[in-house]
């Protein structure tokens, strides 16, 4: 069965952990990605970063004695996950193109 | 100076009652205790905190609940204090109004939310029930055949209805509530 559609703040987390980040670093990071459009609440964050550490899409890092945050990264089936939404969503766009703008 | 102010809320009043909390921080006066009736202030600068008022699954102490407010901490948000009910916390959560100048939003997503107001939703027909089972008990007692009608108990009976109604109320909205997200669900995240 082809992988269901992520949601959109998934994607995003995903995409930003490409770099190991803490909880507030992702929410900037979204918010600068998207240009102010995607504003992650800290709730939802919690909510999707536990689901993704139980699927093991994210890992998170030894915590670090000197910062009380921890900071999480993404695992090569993480990086599976989003090539494929990568390859769905251009789908999307492409078909999007060929219909609307008759290319 | 530590201000103690009594004042009672009923549960579908979490909404009214945080309003009042910050109207308070407005003024000056920053909450560090709640109780069942009792609220405590400690003067603090005018509209410098903006409260949040959650309800969660589980005790105030329990590791789950305690991890997330770990998390919100990274985040500016502070737990000041919360109230266990049995499985339930009633949470008091505060930041800066210059981080959060539009409110604290815990959610973004449509899921989330169907998930916090279905825990509220669980929440109020408990209340329904117990208070449905409480009065009926109070209007058998009241009507019991050849011992007159006892008005201590129909008084009862009649106040713990009318709770009942109330409950039943808020309950309805949030299944309508419930409803209406379900329904975006379909076409939005």
């Amino acid at each position: 069965m082809a992988q269901q559609a992520l949601t959109e703040a998934v994607y995003y987390i995903l995409l930003s952990l490409f770099k190991p980040m803490h909880g507030y670093g992702i929410i900037q990071n979204v918010n600068e990605l998207s240009n102010g459009r995607v504003k992650l609440a800290a709730g939802t964050l919690y909510g999707a970063i536990n689901t993704l550490v139980e699927k093991g899409w994210i890992d998170q890092l030894p915590e670090n004695p000197e910062s009380r945050k921890k900071e999480y990264v993404i695992t090569k089936a993480g990086k599976a996950v989003l090539e494929e939404e990568y390859s769905r969503l251009k789908e999307l766009v492409d078909n999007g193109k060929t219909l609307m703008e008759g290319k | 100076m530590r201000k103690k102010v009594h004042k009672l809320f009923w549960i579908w009043q979490l909404e009214k009652e945080q309003a009042w909390v910050n109207d308070m921080a407005e003024h000056g006066y920053a909450l560090v205790r709640a109780g069942r009736f009792t609220f405590e202030f400690d003067d603090s600068e005018p509209g410098i905190y903006i409260y949040k008022e959650i309800f969660l699954k589980g005790s105030s102490t329990s590791s789950k609940n305690i991890e997330y407010f770990k998390f919100l901490e990274e985040m500016g948000i502070t737990e000041v204090c919360a109230i266990d009910y049995p499985n339930t916390c009633w949470v008091y959560l505060r930041a800066l109004k210059e981080d959060y100048p539009n409110g604290i939003e815990l959610y973004s997503d449509v899921e989330s939310k169907i998930t916090y107001e279905s825990v509220m939703m669980w929440y109020l027909l408990f209340v329904v029930i117990v208070c449905g089972l409480c009065s009926a008990l109070n209007y058998y007692m009241a009507f019991t055949p050849n011992n007159g009608v006892r008005w201590l108990n129909l008084i009862t009976a009649s106040g713990v209805t009318i709770l009942m109604v109330i409950a039943l109320i808020d309950f309805i909205k949030r299944v309508i509530r419930i409803n209406k997200l379900k329904k975006e669900r379909k076409i939005h995240e």
